[in-house]
């Protein structure tokens, strides 16, 4: 039935005129147009009928949405998920974040431009005292992609150091850490922050590093709690999670693979900190990360 | 006739029957054409059928623009080319079946973005009534139809 009755609709579905119009577009014609569009406008014209919908499909414009190695992004998957999937299959499966490296990285594409973007789970950094329960501890939560986060109580060395080698396609990326001050939790349906272990980030700023393998580096400065000064006009840096930019890498080909170091230090010991969560490293294209600003600090 | 021709020069006949005395570097812009005369299967009248007077002579402007500014700053030539595209449905498509057809793959380039730009970021009942001319009931049922289709889209 569901046939017959879209034939019908398609045979009187050209132009106004009577002669045939824009609905009579061969479909490699379509191909051609899809070029110039988005993934979700492609879909949403994907209804348009039925030439649209077949080169909705096709892959020849799946694969000009793709990066251009996705096949590397494709091997860190299992084979079994992967394997028989169309070009447009393939888009949607990685433009939904999956981990990988035991859960700790997730990696997934931008939707609109189908551009790679990576997050690294404080699982897969090196944290100063990790082991020890006096001063670091994992705390589950949804909050997190990766649903847990490392809060720590309190210590005089703090330093967070991790490592990631990956083979990003050519791009401007930005690379920034996810922190929360202050330990967070529901209560009775709310969420509530405790800043009983707070203490310590408004005395000397925590330097934020990375270095690529190919020796472009950035580092910045900043004090994650406000001072004196800042508190006057309210503290915007407890409840909530800020993204701390440290600068932005160019990767000009894909390969060799880039090898990106990032670490984050508050090593003055003359004086304890603590009460923070850690979530994550983002690396995400830099005029994406501009469109979504939200509390970064430049 | 031909031995009244410059060498260099073919003659294409529209389906209407009117006939185009073009060069043949602007000509073999079409891939089909260029196949054509590689093949030496065409006499110096190469018919065109399916491309009326009107249509084709707006593909060999077009041509004959791309061929003399090859050398000329690309930024004059983009102007060229959305100035060029920016006509009515009708003209449209049928120059986009030409470019198709023909395989004039600069033209079919500058109509396809042309296209992507008159449909992006509207919303499909917008472009059935707008472009294809719907009507009321062929929007609900085809929408239905479409909607079970297309479930596991992503959007």
């Amino acid at each position: 039935m569901g046939a017959s009755l879209s034939s019908l609709t398609e045979s009187n579905g050209s132009s106004n005129g009577g002669g045939p119009g824009f609905g009579d577009i061969p479909e490699s014609c379509v191909v051609c147009v899809f070029l110039y569009l988005t993934p979700p406008e492609i879909c949403n014209l994907a209804r348009l009928n039925r030439a649209f919908r077949g080169a909705a499909s096709s892959d020849s414009v799946w694969e000009s949405k793709l990066p251009s190695n996705y096949h590397d992004i494709l091997n860190l998957m299992p084979p079994e998920r992967h394997q028989n999937l169309t070009k447009k299959d393939i888009f949607a499966l990685l433009s939904r974040p999956f981990p990988f490296d035991d859960g700790n990285k997730a990696l997934w594409l931008d939707r609109v431009t189908g551009r790679v973007c990576m997050s690294i789970s404080a699982k897969g950094m090196a944290i100063t005292g990790i082991e020890d329960r006096r001063y670091w501890n994992w705390v589950p939560t949804e909050e997190s992609r990766f649903h847990v986060v490392a809060y720590l109580q309190q210590i005089w060395w703090f330093e967070v150091d991790g490592v990631i080698k990956f083979p990003f396609p050519a791009d401007i990326y930005t690379l920034s850490f996810r922190i929360h001050l202050g330990k967070f939790s529901k209560r009775l349906g709310r969420r509530v922050c405790s800043f009983e272990h707070t203490h310590g980030w408004d005395i000397k700023p925590v330097r934020f590093e990375f270095s690529t393998s190919d020796g472009q580096q950035a580092s910045t400065q900043c004090c994650l709690d406000a001072t004196q000064q800042d508190n006057a006009n309210g503290n915007h840096k407890r409840s909530c999670w800020i993204e701390y930019k440290v600068g932005q890498f160019i990767v000009k080909e894909s390969d060799p693979t880039t090898e990106v170091r990032f670490s984050m230090k508050q090593i003055d010991c003359t004086h304890s900190k603590g009460g923070l969560c850690v979530d994550c490293v983002s690396i995400i294209p830099s005029d994406l990360k501009d469109r979504r600003r939200i509390g970064v600090l430049k | 006739m031909s031995s009244s021709l410059e060498k260099n020069m073919l003659i294409l006949r529209s389906s209407d029957g009117e006939e185009f005395i073009v060069p043949e570097v602007v000509a073999v812009m079409s891939k089909a054409i260029k196949n054509m005369v590689e093949d030496e299967c065409a006499s110096n009248t190469i018919p065109v059928p399916n491309v009326d007077a009107n249509i084709l002579a707006m593909v060999i402007e077009f041509c004959k623009k791309h061929d003399e500014s090859e050398a000329e700053a690309a930024s004059d030539l983009k102007t060229f080319d959305s100035e060029f595209v920016n006509r009515g449905q009708e003209a449209l498509y049928d120059l986009i079946t030409a470019a198709n057809f023909r395989d004039v793959k600069e033209l079919l380039d500058a109509l396809c973005q042309n296209v992507a730009e008159m449909i992006k970021g509207k919303s499909v009942h917008h472009i059935r009534i707008q472009f294809l001319g719907y009507q009321l009931f062929e929007i609900l049922t085809s929408n239905f139809i479409w909607n079970i289709w297309c479930d596991r889209d992503f959007d």
